[in-house]
């Protein structure tokens, strides 16, 4: 599932009529219904519409699971809607899922390390490099990650001093 | 109770000290770390980087107005949640 993207997770049926209590991993949660058709682990490909929010995350209905006992059986699956169902973003803006897997390399062009995970923590996005199996978080602004490049699965970092690890003081005053 | 108004907002001095230090310097982009995480952020540390440490390791926070009168230690989480990526977003800026 690697040209996918986990949307969700289903949690069990939910009521007698064959409908599913879903978790969303959406930014919106209820945007969990916008993709149309989703596909689970076990390959199923199935139009996933949101009934109602109920306790802990959504009601939804998956065409073709008309009872109960259907719904049960997909418990545990996960929801993937393929890539290119996202919708396209402007300029500067990336999914959280094509930067992850990138390749960071500085301006010199040695390799520093892979994005594990893009954090924010209310001072703006952070991408998580793991250098040398450390994890360095670099601030995702244009001075620091002048370049990506998706196709070519890199990002150029430009690390400020004292970003990396053994820059500037490291001892508490 | 919140802080009297007459004692004006706490902050470590070597943070000043260091924030100043690098005002003067020019090098704005340069990560400043501290080890303050009750110090308040002042008008005059907008548009610099600090590195503020959050028992592991510092976590480059960059300081805009919005953020005038918080704490750093606010920005600096002490426990990381992945979660999942999913159709998530991060805006360049």
């Amino acid at each position: 599932m690697k040209d996918h993207v986990c949307l969700g997770a289903v949690m069990g049926s939910y009521g007698v009529r064959g409908e599913l209590r879903v978790k969303s991993f959406c930014a919106e949660p209820s945007a969990i219904g916008d993709y149309g058709s989703v596909t689970l682990d076990d390959g199923t490909r199935a139009k996933l519409t949101v009934v109602r929010p109920v306790k802990g995350g959504y009601a939804v209905r998956l065409a073709g699971v008309p009872h109960k006992e259907a719904a049960d059986a997909l418990r545990g699956q996960r929801i993937w809607a393929h890539r290119d169902a996202l919708p396209a973003l402007p300029d500067d803006e990336f999914y959280h899922s094509d930067l992850i897997g990138l390749t960071a390399i500085d301006t010199g062009g040695a390799t520093l390390g892979r994005v594990h995970a893009v954090h924010d923590h209310g001072a703006g996005d952070l991408l998580e490099v793991r250098v040398k199996g450390k994890p360095v978080l670099v601030p995702f602004t244009r001075a620091v990650v002048p370049t990506v490049d998706l196709s070519a699965g890199r990002l150029i970092v430009d690390p400020p001093h004292g970003l990396m690890p053994g820059d500037g003081e490291d001892d508490a005053p | 109770m919140s802080r009297s108004v007459w004692k004006g907002p706490f902050v470590d001095a070597y943070v000043l000290k260091k924030a100043e230090a690098v005002r003067e310097s020019g090098r704005t982009n340069d990560v400043i770390k501290i080890w303050s995480r009750r110090s308040t952020i002042l008008p005059q540390f907008v548009g610099l980087t600090f590195g503020v440490y959050n028992g592991q390791k510092h976590i480059p926070v960059n300081v805009t107005e919005e953020m005038i009168g918080q704490k750093f230690g606010e920005y600096s989480p002490t426990r990381t949640y992945y979660g999942h990526a999913a159709d998530k977003k991060a805006k360049r800026k």
